[in-house]
């Protein structure tokens, strides 16, 4: 069975990225718009969720409804807050600015990890902070005095991009690296210590060189990685893989448009695959005979 | 972390003077440059308090509100000050602020206390206020463009652009805000004629000048481009100032303060500055000492043409 992707809002200047189901809509990403759209496919429109967003991309909702956004473009996580406002997050690691977060999801104990990549597009502002010598998994978590901290999880990275929790938050994976710096992306997947800090990392599949690999990733009901990446310039073009737990590709789909950027479930019982891409679309695929993880 | 001067802290420096038109000389003579404060990060809003005889500045990302005083040094006035950005003196000598990360225009009252002069426009919080100029009646005119809310290092707690406008904005002498133009992207230095007849403002995304002409009642007509600046160097407007020939002076690309003739915005020179100037203000006993501050420090030089005293 092939996927019918659908373009169900778009084209957007540029890529879309980020996606997260609010319970209701999908939010996405118009990176480039500097813009956050929120598709209701109740009503079938996209309206704008918030605008001067600082070329966020990755988005993920937390417990009370508030969505964190990876923001590019300012080097910083944000909170979109209920009340419309938007809060910075603790953006030094050690004292140094990091680098230029793209992807970001929230766990069950309201932690927020990233991946803090360093980016070919500069952020905004006179370039006075230096980059960190490392690209890593970051996480931001509240100390007891309830202000956030920020700490190093990822000591392996090279050019980290998508993150993801396994259903029982006890695997971290990610997908290491870009073709604009060190080459294709691997997926790693790391065990999740007691502590919150991660084990060794095991290669959980390589790409060939010259390819894109994954550029976004979410969970299925049955705990594998559907993972979105690839592009037309060579290698099998955009993809969509279904990973299992163990790095086995069990299902491949070709994507709808070239570099596919993030895969996210929505719709009632989380039925349908969203798909963000480089031409700046928002895409949908029912029925495709997989649903997301409810957390 | 901080982009540092190359220039000697104790020695004068000759500046660089390139671009130059014939007759450049009268207004430039041969300055030499002199570091007057080092160890911060983003300088702006440099004012000469005459009275005093000291100068204002801040750091935008050291969160603080400076003065220097000849002879004296460095002594903080405020911090943290909301990563505080443009400065001005209004008719009463008070310290006028453009507050970026904390989006409000506040006042220094003179028993030391703070008020705040503008927040909102039409129910809306500010964008992140740049910079700040005041008018002999007493009015203050302000750019609000967006970078407080976003660029690294200098933002405050809510980083959510409410307007759908980067404004130039009034404050009337009864405290009252007006819209004064939407017309920029990123509106950022802003400065008056030497008769106060007409308003340049700069946009530093679009990289030009404009020029408005004043009506009595404190609005301005159409603007009309008086500068674009071109090529591939890296520097962006920024600062603006006039001297009392009506010259224009401001930032621009290649790390230099650049000198517009004012009938038809022509560069006549342009001073190469020793890393990236943001803004600058005239100061000393015969206004011809120019203030610059930098990424990294303030420095200062000498012109020959007495520029618009900034009190």
């Amino acid at each position: 069975m092939t996927w019918a992707f659908d373009p169900v809002a778009g084209p957007y200047k540029g890529q879309t990225g980020g996606l997260a189901w609010d319970g209701t809509a999908m939010l996405f990403s118009a990176v480039q718009e500097d813009r956050v759209l929120r598709y209701n496919p109740a009503t079938g429109k996209a309206d704008e969720f918030r605008f001067y967003t600082g070329r966020t991309n990755g988005l993920a909702m937390a417990a009370d409804g508030s969505i964190f956004g990876a923001q590019e473009g300012g080097r910083r996580v944000i909170r979109f807050m209920s009340d419309g406002s938007t809060a910075p997050t603790l953006d030094l690691l050690e004292g140094k600015h990091h680098n230029q977060p793209t992807d970001v999801i929230v766990d069950s104990k309201g932690r927020v990890w990233f991946s803090d990549p360093h980016s070919a597009t500069p952020p905004y502002g006179p370039p006075i902070f230096p980059f960190l010598d490392h690209a890593s998994i970051l996480r931001l978590e509240r100390n007891p005095k309830g202000a956030w901290d920020l700490k190093r999880i990822t000591s392996d990275t090279k050019q980290p991009r998508a993150l993801l929790l396994s259903a029982d938050e006890k695997t971290l994976y990610v997908t290491d690296g870009d073709p604009d710096f060190d080459g294709p992306s691997k997926l790693r997947a790391y065990p999740v210590n007691s502590d919150g800090s991660v084990g060794s990392s095991k290669v959980l599949y390589a790409f060939p060189p010259g390819e894109r690999g994954i550029e976004g990733m979410c969970l299925d009901s049955g705990g594998n990685i559907v993972a979105c990446g690839g592009w037309k310039k060579n290698g099998p073009g955009p993809m969509v893989y279904v990973f299992s737990p163990s790095g086995t590709i069990i299902e491949k789909q070709p994507a709808p448009a070239d570099l596919p950027m993030r895969c996210a479930f929505g719709d009632e019982g989380l039925s349908s695959l969203y798909l963000t891409t480089g031409e700046g679309y928002l895409y949908r695929a029912k029925a495709i005979g997989r649903s997301g993880l409810k957390r | 972390m901080t982009e540092k001067s190359s220039v000697s802290k104790t020695k004068g420096t000759p500046v660089v003077v390139d671009m130059a038109a014939p007759g450049a000389e009268r207004i430039v003579g041969n300055p030499m440059l002199e570091v007057i404060a080092t160890d911060i990060t983003f300088g702006e809003g440099p004012v000469w308090d005459a009275r005093n005889k000291q100068l204002f500045f801040t750091d935008i990302c050291g969160d603080t509100i400076w003065k220097w005083k000849p002879g004296a040094g460095q002594e903080v006035v405020m911090r943290p000050s909301a990563h505080a950005n443009g400065m001005a003196l209004d008719l009463e000598n008070r310290l006028v602020v453009a507050g970026w990360a904390g989006r409000t225009i506040f006042r220094f009252e003179k028993d030391g206390s703070i008020k705040t002069l503008a927040s909102r426009y039409q129910g809306k919080k500010l964008n992140s206020p740049n910079d700040i100029v005041v008018r002999a009646d007493g009015s203050l005119y302000f750019t609000d463009s967006p970078g407080g809310l976003v660029n690294v290092g200098m933002v405050g707690d809510d980083l959510q652009k409410y307007l759908d406008i980067q404004g130039v904005f009034r404050i009337s002498p009864d405290g009252e805000l007006s819209l004064t133009t939407a017309d920029f992207f990123y509106p950022n230095g802003l400065c008056f004629s030497p008769d106060e007849s007409l308003l340049y403002v700069n946009d530093s995304k679009e990289k030009l000048i404009r020029v408005y002409d004043m009506k009595p009642d404190g609005s301005v007509g159409p603007g009309r481009l008086f500068h674009r600046y071109t090529g591939t160097e890296r520097g962006v407007p920024d600062g603006i100032k006039v001297d009392i020939e009506g010259n224009v002076y401001c930032t621009g690309p290649g790390g230099a303060i650049y000198i517009h003739d004012k009938n038809d915005g022509k560069i006549l020179a342009r001073l190469k500055m020793p890393g990236h100037p943001t803004n600058f203000g005239w100061g000393d006993d015969d206004w011809r000492t120019l203030y610059v501050t930098m990424l990294g420090s303030v420095v200062r030089l000498r012109l020959n043409i007495p520029g618009v005293p900034s009190r």
